[in-house]
């Protein structure tokens, strides 16, 4: 197969992943290694932004890269770091010991052996949610087609992570409508309950229910649902003498 | 183009004031799509939890038919998570849903479609309509009811962003019909057969599908202490 070739495919099998329920670490250790195995680069590896603005590690090709961009996070200088700040691609750097752009960076990436370094921002519109550090082990300038195609392994992580959340949002908001759905119905329930046992009306079961939770300091929800199991005790309910 | 479909599509669901009250969804729905009625269904774990809306009696009877019965198009299409068209209930080779069809169709329900209610993987429940005479629905209703439901879909989740945990969001309730009538009448159907409220709930529908009978006006009924089951 082609390069080409090679890469349309993997771009449509990423894509496919995207329709289903997936995990952002395990799909973009994928984009890592696609990286490598289809571009002229020795490592490649995915940074995060947090919610609080802080970038942090989310994917890497290999251990060696791994701990690279931990010291990268550790030194706050390096490829991936700008890339993310300016939102604009940092173009390939030759990397030396202790020179250059980032002394502290360079340093550690030559120990661990990368003699150049390209990092692109994972962007969609104005946003920017991280970047893509690519390294490699000579000083080969990175071609032209090259960079197009990890430009677009960039859009799509960037794609997939903004997907992602807002799916895991979806879920949570989902499960929180369920549970409140169910404490409803759970205190439905125990009105029925409540209203066949003492003889009295729903809204009368309502009433003695939420008088019963309040002096006990109990959530109405778990007092509800206790009737509904017949753990409570039925007497509690029984009004006060003379009420 | 599919975003002039759903700037068309939003700009007739908006209120002129830039909501979208429950009501208004299941109003406007039948005139878009080009049917009668239209019917917006919640589920979770495979179970109908209740209506958010519905546009008119027939619809409101497919709901409750669905949520007595278990069967029907909101349930397949939930649970198959794909679009569900019956063009014409009338036509005994379709025949898919033995209990619900007769008195969907006795109702004046002849075509009806459910379309799942998702976001990204996770799905909502399900938006059902209907037509009074057999037929599909046309390539553009077609379309257009996809984005109603994915509309309809985000805006559930977006209104109950708002609530406080652990609470249903008002605006998701004031057209709703959750069926709590139903889990009271659960709950006294418990203590008098001295039975837990699943089994009470299994009972309930057991007693309204083989007398015919809706399962809301059973629990009326029960509630009202003038029927007894047992």
């Amino acid at each position: 197969m082609t390069r080409e070739a090679e890469v349309v495919r993997s771009l449509v099998e990423m894509a496919d992943t995207l329709v289903d329920d997936y995990d952002i670490v395990d799909l973009l250790t994928g984009l890592t290694d696609r990286c490598v195995s289809l571009l002229d680069v020795s490592a490649a590896g995915v940074m995060l932004a947090s919610p609080s603005g802080g970038l942090s590690l989310l994917a890497s090709s290999s251990e060696a890269m791994r701990l690279l961009e931990l010291f990268e996070l550790q030194a706050q200088e390096g490829p991936c770091l700008d890339a993310f700040r300016s939102g604009e691609p940092v173009g390939q750097e030759i990397l030396g010991p202790g020179s250059g752009r980032w002394p502290l960076f360079s340093g550690a990436a030559v120990r661990a052996g990368f003699k150049s370094a390209v990092a692109l921002p994972l962007r969609l519109r104005e946003v920017t949610l991280g970047a893509l550090n690519l390294l490699s082990a000579t000083q080969a300038p990175i071609g032209e087609a090259d960079l197009i195609v990890a430009r677009a392994f960039a859009d799509l992580a960037a794609l997939s992570i903004l997907q992602h959340r807002a799916s895991s949002e979806a879920q949570r908001l989902n499960e929180q409508l369920s549970v409140a759905l169910t404490s409803r119905i759970a205190i439905e329930q125990a009105k029925g309950v409540l209203s066949e046992r003492a003889g009295i009306d729903l809204a009368e079961a309502f009433a003695r229910l939420r008088a019963y939770a309040r002096s006990s300091n109990q959530r109405l929800t778990d007092v509800a649902q206790a009737t509904v199991d017949g753990t409570l005790d039925p007497h509690v309910w029984v009004p006060p003498a003379g009420g | 183009m599919p975003g002039d479909r759903l700037s068309r599509i939003l700009a007739e669901l908006s209120d002129g004031k830039g909501r979208w009250p429950a009501a208004r969804l299941c109003e406007v729905f039948p005139r878009i799509a080009g049917v009668e009625g239209a019917g917006v269904m919640l589920m979770s774990g495979d179970v109908p939890r209740g209506s958010l809306c519905t546009s008119d009696d027939v619809s409101r009877l497919i709901e409750d038919l669905q949520y007595t019965l278990g069967e029907g198009p909101c349930i397949d299409a939930y649970q198959q998570d794909a679009v569900v068209t019956e063009p014409d209930l009338a036509d005994p080779e379709t025949a898919r849903w033995l209990a619900f069809t007769p008195p969907a169709l006795q109702a004046g329900a002849r075509a009806v479609f459910g379309f799942p209610l998702r976001v990204g993987t996770v799905r909502l429940g399900a938006l059902n309509l209907y037509r009074d005479r057999p037929g599909p629905l046309g390539a553009e209703q077609h379309a257009d009811a996809l984005v109603l439901a994915d509309v309809t879909a985000r805006w559930v989740l977006e209104t109950q962003a708002g609530a406080p945990d652990g609470v249903v969001a008002k605006a998701l309730e004031t057209e709703a019909d959750f069926h709590f009538a139903v889990h009271n009448a659960a709950g006294v159907v418990s203590v008098q057969e001295d039975i837990s409220v699943t089994e009470a709930l299994i009972r309930l529908r057991a007693f309204a599908y083989s007398n015919d009978r809706l399962l809301a006006d059973v629990a009326q009924d029960v509630i009202a202490r003038s029927l007894r089951l047992g």
